[in-house]
């Protein structure tokens, strides 16, 4: 059996388009798009203050090319493939999955900060 | 191949409707989805259940699965020749070398062909497998050899399971939680199709004396009495070597002590931090010179501990 040797790549020393996401992730662009939109994935290079911008018709396009023209990093690759599953396993519409992914997310910022305290506690205290 | 018994995993009997597969599924997914569900084994559990309810959900599938008739689960078989006769044409061109498939790989290519016809380009399948190394190896980067056994067309076009070996070189600073892709080393695409990629999610082991939260490490670092009175230096452990700590007087249990830039390093440079927490111990059993120096200590001592409660008893009377 061959053994080779594999460098590894940092996911979070990797910058992804739009399409390389979608592509990824396995997940159909639109829905991808969507939970964009709704700040679920946020990219790396995009500065809040667009989000907050009024939107009208007009605007509509020019937001979207800023969209597929942003990029995306490790935290954007995990969150999708995430979602990926997540829209498969359980067959979700795009509001159960978008709740889905910020519980999930509360629970993981929850479970950090528990590590992070249990570090701090005197081993014989827990 | 082995057998099994995609009704039994569902938990459902054989004449089961439509309703009641998807039912079970959901029932099923909530209790061991890895995403959601902290079970041990539930991983595994998950895929089992999610490959039964691929092909029991699909039409085609269950009547093909049905067709190969009952057996015990993990009892060898091999699809009867008419039964690969009537369902060869829904593999599109791969035929398949039962030998090295299992259930799974045959029901997941079972139908591409009818649907999408036999040439499209397939996207290699994804891998994810958790690595567990310890605090050393994390400080210092490590080696590890993966074995992995992934379904692949061979250059006849046949779907075997193709045990791939390979090292991979994990770089220092990596931590609980964080992810490394390697690029095209998942399963190999199909027509022209990009190779899958393999993910690699890191999880730190317990250690015996650190506990890691991010780049940063604490250690209980347990002093006497006297030793946080008067202060002292001590020896602490660091995963680059013992390292020499001064203790201040009047150190207090609880209290953090910051050993800058001896933690674990971060990827893109720089290190965090150890920690040493304090706590004060005492003997459990004191010999009788050491009885009669505290007893002198309790009787020379102007020292009140609990001072704060005192005045907390008085504003409340």
């Amino acid at each position: 059996m061959r053994v080779e040797l594999t460098e590894v790549t940092w996911l979070e020393e990797h910058v992804l388009s739009f399409a390389e996401l979608a592509e990824l992730s396995g997940l159909p662009r639109a829905v991808l798009e969507e939970l964009i939109q709704a700040g679920a994935i946020a990219p790396v290079e995009h500065p809040s203050a667009d989000q907050s911008v009024d939107r009208d018709a007009a605007d509509e396009g020019a937001h979207r090319d800023r969209e597929l023209e942003a990029h995306y990093g490790a935290a954007a690759l995990a969150a999708a493939r995430h979602a990926r599953r997540l829209r498969e396993d359980f067959e979700l519409d795009a509001s159960a999955l978008l709740l889905v992914l910020g519980l999930c997310d509360r629970v993981s910022e929850l479970e950090a900060r528990l590590t992070q305290l249990q570090a701090r506690l005197p081993r014989r205290a827990r | 191949m082995q057998y099994k018994d995609y009704y039994a995993i569902l938990g459902l009997a054989r004449g089961a409707n439509d309703e009641e597969i998807k039912r079970a599924y959901r029932k099923l997914a909530r209790k061991y989805h890895p995403d959601v569900s902290k079970e041990p084994g539930a991983e595994e559990k998950f895929k089992e259940v999610a490959e039964a309810y691929q092909t029991l959900k699909d039409p085609d599938k269950r009547t093909a699965y049905d067709q190969l008739g009952a057996h015990r689960s993990g009892e060898e078989f091999r699809p009867p020749p008419d039964w690969q006769q009537q369902w060869k044409g829904s593999f599109g061109e791969a035929p398949f070398a039962a030998e090295q498939m299992d259930l799974a790989d045959l029901f997941a290519h079972l139908g591409a062909g009818v649907r999408s016809g036999a040439r499209r380009a397939m996207p290699g399948q994804d891998f994810e497998i958790s690595v567990p190394i310890t605090v050393e190896e994390a400080y210092g980067g490590t080696e590890i050899n993966l074995d992995l056994n992934m379904p692949e067309y061979d250059e006849h076009g046949q779907l075997r399971r193709v045990p791939h070996a390979f090292k991979a070189r994990i770089p220092k600073g990596a931590t609980d939680g964080q992810r490394l892709r390697i690029p095209g080393k998942g399963g190999r695409g199909l027509n022209g199709g990009r190779n899958g990629d393999l993910y690699l999610d890191i999880a730190l082991r317990a250690h015996p004396l650190y506990r890691a939260a991010g780049h940063d490490l604490y250690i209980d670092l347990p002093l006497a009495p006297w030793e946080a009175v008067l202060g002292t230096a001590v020896e602490v452990p660091t995963p680059a070597g013992r390292v020499r700590l001064k203790i201040p007087a009047g150190t207090q249990a609880g209290q953090h002590l910051r050993l800058p830039r001896r933690g674990l390093p971060k990827p893109k440079g720089g290190q965090g931090d150890l920690y040493a927490i304090v706590q004060i111990v005492v003997p459990s059993v004191a010999g009788e010179p050491e009885r009669a120096l505290y007893q002198q200590l309790a009787a020379a001592s102007a020292f009140d501990p609990r001072a704060h409660l005192a005045q907390e008893a008085g504003h409340a009377g």
